[in-house]
């Protein structure tokens, strides 16, 4: 594992230059686009007063143009969008990959753990779940998250403009006043491929002969499992869940784009001008920067993550392990 | 051809397996809900405006019915036999019965995912095992290059551009699933639903019009769920194929001279197309979940229309009618290509004698 063959290539060079590209444009966000109305707290800016339905070109004051909102004379600033759309990103993409790899590990690790009925057991549960399509898993947590809310709503009494919950919160609003339905559904629909390979992993480096000769010697089954089986599992884990965290943000851009919630502020703005796409009559290009600036921001952002992941795993993962088979 | 019986049974014997384990996490997740939302599965199809009082005494009455407050697996069991007995529950927000109205819109979601494996399973073998066999040459690099970048775009970025491209600027191909004039033909007294696929049902009822159309319809959203999962299974292919390619029996048989490309095709691309379908398998749900993101976007009125119309309401019988219809759908894809490897795949067949002989 030597670093300096992996700076020689240029698609490496290339997916670490966009990363920190986009980490840069996540880290400056109030100095490339300052928040107006001190709100601060969406990725949405608010150009008012526009005595126009259409969306306004670039300008001055918003750099890449406006798209109309439903609300008359309103419109969305794209540029502020574009560039405080990276910090959502960044937050959304790395923590649902890690939980996604987490979870993956502890299954997969389980199921190597154990041998025998409960292995089997674990592996097909696995099995089953790569059936379950996420969209499905979506669906049920929107569902859980409204029927949470609706419960929410008639426990709380307002007494003197404070809110009060009468009885104890149930499981369900505990779970959703923390997490986003659409996480949770990407993280709990989306470990199988982890729990498989670490399971497989683990099975082979389980039976090499150093761990034998570990377990021989009476090393206790933490160390072996820090010293001499985490280290050779590692970086197949690392090398997937990289590649997954594009793909978590591109997933959720599909799912608010089409209206399945999400919070994608990239997805929620190319939903808001789709219109202006389609319906613009003859020439696509018309209003360009309703969608080329934010489609090219998200493609970009999968593509530089993809890269990185295909980079790391021709350097981590000398033996090749063809990740798609899991 | 016992054998291949035998293989085919095993395969078949996953989808209850998985079925039962799947509906059991899905009740799991429902039971985090109170009773009284777990009884308006079992709700029945009433058109009628309920006054409040009336409503709470149904709601009593199924949660006594149903043993909605004892232990999960009893639960779980009743639930279980309902859906069995095709009892799927009532959405108010559809009014209408929720396993009717998945199979009313099965047709068109069939269809689209009918078309999108036959169009991309084929092209994408091909051209997996064309750049293994042209590995580093011209060929290849380009095929890495547009399969990396078509697995790289989301599915709804792929369907803006076509829209763009080939419906507003050059008219050829619109969106949704018929033209007016043909579905108003549909709904006429002289059409006959034989199958429910307008493709298939245009030739039967002598309208190649409709059918035409239909296909006019289905050329952009076949193409934008082919392109990510072309992408997917070609890399695969390239990549089994290139191990195939290094084997002993190839390189001995180049070696003695036998032409290269009666090796590539006729010996390593058959030994490589089950693996790949195999691996093609696993990745059954996330082309369902495309086909449903692209009924969306391309407004077809498939089943994808059950979760739009309840994204915003709390209406539970739907959803989970939803869920345990698509991982049926999936389990039957996942089936479908397992027979297919079958065919192609002697050795599968053979496995337990080898494993007998072994």
């Amino acid at each position: 594992m030597r670093p300096r063959r992996y700076f020689t290539r240029w698609q490496n060079l290339l997916a670490l230059l966009l990363l920190a590209a986009y980490a840069g444009m996540a880290i400056a966000a109030p100095v490339l686009a300052p928040p107006e109305d001190g709100s601060g707290e969406t990725p949405f800016q608010r150009v008012s007063d526009v005595k126009d339905y259409k969306p306004q070109p670039p300008s001055s004051e918003a750099w890449l143009g406006t798209v109309a909102t439903s609300v008359r004379n309103q419109h969305l600033d794209v540029f502020y969008t574009l560039v405080w759309g990276a910090r959502g990103a960044f937050q959304f993409g790395l923590t649902a990959a890690l939980g996604a790899a987490l979870l993956g590990m502890l299954i997969g690790g389980l199921g190597a753990f154990f041998s025998g009925w409960m292995q089997s057991l674990i592996l097909r549960i696995t099995d089953a779940f790569l059936a379950f399509p996420l969209i499905v898993g979506v669906a049920l947590f929107n569902q859980l998250y409204l029927i949470a809310m609706r419960i929410s709503s008639v426990q709380t009494i307002v007494i003197d403009g404070v809110s009060q919950t009468s009885g104890p919160p149930l499981p369900l609003e505990f779970f959703f006043s923390r997490f986003n339905p659409i996480w949770l559904a990407l993280v709990l629909f989306s470990w199988m491929p982890t729990a498989r390979l670490v399971n497989s992993l683990v099975m082979t480096v389980r039976n090499v002969d150093y761990v034998i000769a570990a377990q021989a010697t009476g090393v206790r089954w933490l160390r072996i499992l820090l010293r001499h089986i985490l280290p050779n599992t590692i970086a197949p884990i690392i090398v997937l869940t990289t590649a997954n965290i594009g793909g978590m943000v591109l997933v959720q851009a599909t799912l608010t784009f089409i209206g399945l919630g999400g919070e994608s502020a990239w997805g929620s703005i190319l939903a808001q001008g789709r219109h202006w796409i389609i319906g613009s009559g003859g020439n696509p290009l018309m209003y360009w920067w309703v969608f080329v600036p934010v489609t090219l921001a998200l493609v970009i952002f999968g593509i530089a993550w993809n890269l990185l992941g295909d980079g790391l795993n021709d350097w981590l993962n000398p033996r090749k392990i063809n990740y798609a088979q899991f | 051809m016992a054998d291949y019986l035998r293989y085919l049974l095993g395969r078949f014997m996953v989808i209850p397996v998985t079925l039962l384990i799947i509906t059991a996490v899905l009740y799991g997740f429902v039971m985090l809900t109170p009773p009284e939302v777990r009884a308006e599965l079992y709700m029945p199809n009433s058109q009628r405006v309920m006054t409040p009082e009336r409503y709470q005494n149904m709601i009593a009455i199924r949660i006594k019915m149903y043993h909605l407050n004892d232990p999960y697996p009893i639960q779980y069991a009743l639930w279980l036999k309902s859906l069995v007995q095709g009892q799927w529950g009532y959405s108010p927000t559809l009014r209408e019965e929720v396993l009717p109205s998945l199979l009313r819109r099965t047709p068109v979601t069939l269809e689209l995912t009918l078309y999108t494996m036959l169009f991309f399973i084929p092209l994408g073998l091909l051209f997996g095992g064309w750049a293994a066999w042209q590995q580093r040459h011209p060929p290849d690099r380009a095929f890495r290059l547009v399969a990396f970048t078509a697995t790289s775009l989301p599915m709804f970025i792929t369907a803006l551009v076509l829209l763009a491209v080939f419906y507003v600027a050059l008219h050829w191909f619109p969106p949704e699933r018929l033209s007016i004039s043909s579905s108003q033909v549909l709904y006429s007294d002289s059409w006959r639903v034989y199958t429910g696929l307008v493709t298939v049902d245009g030739l039967l009822n002598r309208r190649l019009d409709i059918t035409l159309d239909g296909l006019r319809h289905l050329v952009l959203p076949v193409l934008t769920l082919s392109m990510a999962h072309w992408a997917t299974l070609g890399r695969i292919t390239r990549a089994l194929m290139i191990e195939e390619l290094q084997k002993e029996y190839i390189v001995a048989a180049k070696a003695r001279g036998v032409p290269t490309r009666g090796l590539v095709w006729g010996h390593a691309f058959r030994n490589t197309t089950a693996p790949a379908l195999a691996s093609s398998a696993l990745s059954a749900a996330s082309l369902f979940t495309g086909v449903i993101v692209v009924e969306i976007i391309f407004g077809f009125k498939g089943v994808s229309e059950l979760l739009l119309s309840v994204s915003g309401t709390a209406d539970a019988a739907p959803v989970l009618g939803f869920g345990v219809y698509s991982v049926l759908v999936v389990l039957l894809i996942m089936f479908g290509l397992d027979v297919a490897q079958g065919l192609l795949d002697p050795r599968l067949r053979e496995q337990r004698e080898i494993h007998a002989a072994a």
